[in-house]
C-alpha cells in the first residue's frame, strides 16, 4: 500500500488520470443512482399492475370454471327434475356431463334411499375419467352410504347450492383417491320434495395445476385457501388440505402472514409486501367468486426485479470496465505526452551532475513542453557560459589571493617580530600588534635601537588594501633609511616627508608619529604628523601633547616641529592607529577614545601597564565591543614601557681641556686613571682610552671655528654596571653618530682618511649617544664593567 | 714618542716607540716623511715598542701604504702587540697591511 502511494506520488500521469476517473466515477454513480432509483419505482409499479392483471385473469379463469360447473349442474338438475323416474337416464346425464366438460373430475347424481324401488337402497350415477375413457357406475353401497356425506347434506341444510370444503373422493372400484371440491345442489320433484343431490367435483390437483400454470415470474407461485384457511393450492402439495395458512404462525408467530390469512378469509383483495420463507415477496390476493376461496400469487422480489437487477449489474459492470479503460488510456496518453518532460528531467539531472555539454533532445513541439525545452536549452547555454566565466574569475581570484598572501607575508615580514622584554633589556620593554582589515594593510609600526636610543614610529596610510600597503612599505623603508642619519624626530619627519612627497603621484598620505627615546635619561623627542596622540600610562593616564602638523606625503616643504617630554621609569607610551578608536560594532557605533582611556585606566589600576598586558587587554576589549562585526579598519597598537632603574653613582671625575691637540696626553692619563679606578684590564682600558680620545679630538678639531678657543669637558661616572664618559662642548651643533659608516673592507687605495674615529668609538664602546642640550653638544659613551 | 728609521738589508725599517696618540701624530708624521719618498724598496714598520695608536696614527700608516702602493712597493708591519693589533682589526687595517 505504501509502495502504491509512493508510486502514485511519483507518477504525474497516474495521479491526473486517477483524479479524472474519480470525478467521472462520481458523475456516473450519481446519474445512475438517480436513474436506477426512479427505474426501480417504475419497475415495482409495473410489477404490481402486471401481477394484479394476472391475478384478475386467473381469478376470472377460475370463476369461469366454477361458473361452468354451476351452469352444467343447473342444466343437468333441470333434466333430472323433468325426468325423475328413469333411473337409467341418470347414467346418461352423468356421463354426458363429463363428456361435455372433460375438465370436471366426476359427476354423481345421487338419490334418496329407495327412491328407485327397483334399485334398492342406494342409487348414485357416478361418472369419472379413467385415463381418457369415461366410466359410469352406480356409486352407492353399504360401504359408501353417500347420503351421510357432507356434499349430500350441505345443500339440504343450507337450502341452496353450495361448494363443499375439499374432501377425499375415494373410488372403490379403482381404489383411487382424489382430493376434490364439489358443487352440490338438491334435486326436487314437482312437489318440491327432496329426491336427491347432484354433485359435480373438480379435482383440486387439476385446479391447482391450472392456477399454478399462471406464472407472472419464473419463481412466482400461486396459493388458494378455503374458508377456514386450508390450503387448496400450494406448490408444496403436502400442505394441501392438511395445513391452513395459519399453521405456520403457530410455530413461528408471523403477523404479516396472519394478517394475510385474515384478509383472504374476509374475501378482501389487495397486495402485501412480506417475508415468506426468508425471501422478500409481493403477495397479491383476491377472493374467488362465491366459492369462499381466495387465491394469492406470491412473487419473490428478486424475481420482480430480476431483469432490473440484471440491467443494473450490466450497466454497473460496463461503467466499471469503461472507467478502468478510461484510466488505462488516460495514463498511457498522459505518459506519452509527458515523455519529453521525463527525458528533459533526466537530461537536467545529468546537467546538474556537472556534465554541462549534455545534448538536450529537440522535441519540435510548440506547446508548453516545447517552450520548457527551449528555455532549458537557453539556460544550459547560459549556465555553460557562466560556469566558464566563473572558472576564469575563480582562477584569477585564486591567483590574486595567492599574490595577496605573499604580499601579506612580505609586509608582515617587514615588521619587527622580536620585541624586547625586561629579560632582554634593563631600560625598555616593548610590544606591538598589527591586524590588517584586509589581507594587506596600510598601518605600520617600526622600532630599532641605535646608540642607546630607541627609534620608533607608528603610522596609518590613507586608504586600505594593496595601494595602502605599498605606500606603507615605502614609508617604513624611508623611516629606516632616514633615521640612520638623523637622530631628531622632526628632522627625520621632514626628510621623510620630502622624500615621500616628491615621489607621491597618487595623493596618498600617511599620518605618522616618530619618537626617539633616549634610554639612559628617559628623554623622549617626538614629532607627530597628524597621527592620534599617544597615551602615557604611568602616574595616571593622559595624552602626550602633540603639535598640529600635517600628515606626511603631500607638502614637501613643510617644516615639522619637534617636541620633547620626559618619560619616568615605569611609564608606558601607548601608541595606536584610528583602527582602535574607530573599531565598529554591528550597529556601526565606534569604540571611541573614552573606552581606550577606560581600558588604560583599568590596566593601570590593576598594575598591568606592561606592554604585552596592556595590548592584550586593549585587544580583548575591542573584540568584545566589535563582536561578530567585520573588522572595518587596520588596527595597530604599540606600547613602550621605560623601565630604566638609575643606579647609584659610585665614582665621578671630570676634567676640562682646551681645544688643543696637545692636551690629548692629559686626557689619556685621565682616562687611564678612571679605568684603573673602575677596574678595567689593560686591553679594555686601552680600547676605552682610544674611543674617548677619538671623541674628544673630534670636538677639539671641529666644534669650534678655526682659531677660536673653546673648552671640552669630559665627565667620567660609574655605577655598578657601567662606566660613562660624557663629552660636553659649546660648539656648533654636531652629531657624530649620524656620520656614515666607514667601509672596512675597501683596499688601501680606496680607503678614505676620515671617518675612522666614530667607527672606532662604536667598536670600542657599548653605546654612543648624542644629544643637543641647549647650546651644548652632549656626547655620552658607555662601557659595561666586567664582573669577575 | 720616538721614531727611528734605518736601512737594513735593502729595506727601509721604521722603529716606533711609545704612544702614537693624536697629539703625537703630527710629529710622528713628520718623522716618517722619508718613507714617502722611498722607491724600489720595501718598507717595514717595526711596532715592537708601540704601545698605543689612535686614528690619527692609523692615518699616517695609511698614507705611507697608499704612497708605496703607487710605486708598487710593499709595506710590512712587524712585531705588533695584541692591543695594537686589535685596533688594526676593528678598523679593517689588518686587511690592507701585510704583517711579518
Amino acid at each position: 500500500m505504501k509502495k502504491m502511494i509512493e508510486f502514485i506520488r511519483r507518477k504525474l500521469s497516474v495521479r491526473v488520470s486517477l483524479w479524472v476517473v474519480f470525478f467521472a466515477a462520481i458523475i456516473f454513480i450519481v446519474t445512475l443512482g438517480i436513474l436506477f432509483y426512479q427505474a426501480r419505482d417504475i419497475v415495482r409499479q409495473e410489477a404490481v399492475s402486471r401481477a394484479t392483471q394476472i391475478l384478475d385473469k386467473t381469478s376470472l379463469h377460475v370463476e369461469g370454471i366454477l361458473n361452468r360447473v354451476e351452469v352444467a349442474s343447473n342444466m343437468t338438475k333441470w333434466l333430472v327434475e323433468r325426468h325423475p323416474n328413469k333411473a337409467d337416464s341418470m347414467f346418461v346425464y352423468s356421463r354426458g356431463m363429463l363428456q361435455n366438460n372433460p375438465n370436471f373430475y366426476n359427476c354423481s347424481i345421487a338419490f334418496e334411499p329407495y327412491y328407485f324401488q327397483d334399485k334398492g337402497r342406494y342409487f348414485s350415477a357416478y361418472t369419472r375419467f379413467i385415463g381418457d375413457s369415461l366410466r359410469t357406475i352406480q356409486g352407492g353401497s353399504d360401504s359408501y352410504q353417500y347420503f351421510f356425506e357432507d356434499w349430500y347434506l350441505m345443500p339440504q341444510l343450507l337450502e341452496k347450492p353450495c361448494w363443499t370444503e375439499p374432501y377425499m373422493d375415494h373410488d372403490v372400484s379403482t381404489n383411487t383417491s382424489e382430493m376434490v371440491t364439489s358443487y352440490c345442489q338438491t334435486l326436487r320433484n314437482m312437489r318440491g320434495e327432496l329426491i336427491g343431490v347432484i354433485n359435480i367435483s373438480l379435482s383440486l390437483n387439476w385446479l391447482s395445476q391450472t392456477i399454478s400454470a399462471i406464472k407472472p415470474y419464473p419463481n412466482s407461485y400461486s396459493i388458494m385457501i378455503g374458508r377456514g384457511g386450508t390450503y387448496f393450492v400450494h406448490p408444496d402439495t403436502t400442505k394441501i388440505t392438511r395445513q391452513t395458512i395459519f399453521t405456520q404462525t403457530l410455530e413461528q408467530p408471523d403477523t404479516a402472514l396472519t394478517a394475510l390469512g385474515y384478509a383472504m378469509q374476509r374475501g378482501e383483495e389487495g397486495m402485501k409486501h412480506m417475508n415468506i420463507g426468508g425471501e422478500d415477496c409481493y403477495v397479491f390476493y383476491k377472493p374467488l367468486g362465491q366459492t369462499g376461496c381466495s387465491m394469492a400469487i406470491v412473487c419473490p422480489k428478486s424475481d420482480v426485479f430480476a431483469s432490473f437487477n440484471r440491467l443494473q449489474n450490466s450497466v454497473g459492470a460496463i461503467v466499471l470496465v469503461g472507467l478502468l479503460l478510461m484510466l488505462h488510456f488516460f495514463i498511457r496518453i498522459i505518459t506519452r505526452e509527458l515523455n519529453p518532460l521525463r527525458r528533459l528531467a533526466h537530461e537536467a539531472e545529468t546537467i546538474a551532475s556537472g556534465q554541462f555539454d549534455t545534448q538536450l533532445p529537440d522535441f519540435q513541439r510548440v506547446d508548453e513542453i516545447g517552450q520548457l525545452s527551449h528555455s532549458f536549452g537557453n539556460m544550459q547555454q547560459s549556465l555553460v557560459k557562466y560556469i566558464e566565466e566563473l572558472q576564469d574569475a575563480t582562477a584569477q581570484k585564486a591567483s590574486i589571493e595567492s599574490d595577496l598572501r605573499i604580499a601579506s607575508n612580505i609586509q608582515m615580514g617587514m615588521l619587527p617580530v622580536k620585541f624586547p622584554t625586561s629579560a632582554d633589556r634593563d631600560d625598555v620593554q616593548l610590544f606591538a600588534s598589527l591586524t590588517p582589515a584586509k589581507q594587506v594593510g596600510g598601518d605600520l609600526f617600526d622600532f630599532y635601537f641605535r646608540d642607546e636610543k630607541l627609534f620608533f614610529c607608528i603610522g596609518d596610510v590613507s586608504g586600505k588594501g594593496v595601494p595602502a600597503s605599498l605606500f606603507m612599505a615605502v614609508t617604513r623603508s624611508t623611516f629606516r633609511t632616514v633615521s640612520v642619519h638623523e637622530s631628531m624626530p622632526d628632522r627625520i619627519m621632514t626628510t621623510m616627508n620630502k622624500t615621500i612627497a616628491d615621489m607621491n603621484k597618487t595623493h596618498m598620505f600617511v599620518t605618522l608619529f616618530v619618537g626617539v627615546l633616549d634610554l639612559p635619561t628617559g628623554r623622549l623627542h617626538y614629532c607627530n604628523a597628524g597621527h592620534d596622540a599617544p597615551l602615557l600610562v604611568g602616574a595616571g593616564v593622559g595624552e602626550l601633547p602633540c603639535d598640529a602638523n600635517i600628515p606626511v606625503g603631500f607638502r614637501p616643504k613643510w617644516k615639522f616641529s619637534l617636541q620633547e617630554a620626559h618619560i619616568f621609569t615605569g611609564t608606558t607610551i601607548f601608541l595606536f592607529t584610528d583602527g582602535l578608536t574607530e573599531a565598529m560594532d554591528a550597529n556601526k557605533s565606534q569604540f571611541q577614545m573614552e573606552r581606550v582611556n577606560d581600558v588604560a585606566n583599568r590596566a593601570l589600576a590593576n598594575h598591568q601597564q606592561e606592554p604585552r598586558q596592556l595590548i592584550a587587554q586593549m585587544t580583548e576589549a575591542v573584540h568584545q565591543f566589535v563582536g561578530n562585526a567585520e573588522q572595518s579598519d587596520d588596527l595597530t597598537m604599540m606600547a613602550i614601557q621605560y623601565i630604566k632603574q638609575q643606579s647609584d653613582v659610585q665614582m665621578r671625575k671630570s676634567i676640562v681641556l682646551p681645544n688643543e691637540i696637545q692636551e690629548v696626553p692629559r686626557l689619556n692619563a685621565f682616562v687611564d686613571g678612571v679605568c684603573e679606578t673602575v677596574g678595567f684590564n689593560e686591553d679594555d682600558a686601552m680600547q676605552i682610552k682610544l674611543a674617548v680620545e677619538e671623541a674628544v679630538v673630534n670636538v677639539m678639531k671641529y666644534a669650534y671655528a678655526p682659531g677660536l678657543r673653546g673648552d671640552v669637558t669630559i665627565e667620567a661616572a660609574s655605577n655598578d654596571v657601567r662606566l660613562k664618559f660624557t663629552i660636553i662642548d659649546s660648539g656648533v651643533p654636531f652629531d657624530p653618530t649620524v656620520q656614515s659608516e666607514v667601509d672596512t673592507t675597501l683596499s688601501a687605495k680606496e680607503r678614505k682618511i676620515g671617518g675612522l674615529g666614530i667607527h672606532i668609538i662604536r667598536q670600542n664602546m657599548d653605546s654612543i649617544n648624542y644629544e643637543r642640550s641647549g647650546n651644548l653638544n652632549v656626547l655620552t659613551l658607555r662601557k659595561k664593567i666586567p664582573h669577575n | 714618542m720616538n721614531v727611528r728609521i734605518e736601512e737594513i738589508d735593502g729595506n727601509m725599517v721604521a722603529f716606533l716607540e711609545g704612544n702614537l696618540d693624536t697629539a703625537a701624530a703630527p710629529e710622528t708624521e713628520k718623522a716618517m716623511n722619508p718613507l714617502n719618498d722611498v722607491e724600489g724598496k720595501d718598507i717595514i714598520i717595526d711596532c715592537t715598542a708601540l704601545d698605543y695608536i689612535s686614528s690619527a696614527g692609523l692615518r699616517i700608516f695609511l698614507g705611507i701604504l697608499q704612497d708605496a702602493e703607487e710605486k708598487e712597493g710593499h709595506v710590512y708591519i712587524r712585531g705588533i702587540n695584541d692591543k695594537v693589533r686589535a685596533i688594526f682589526a676593528i678598523t679593517g687595517f689588518s686587511n690592507i697591511f701585510e704583517f711579518i
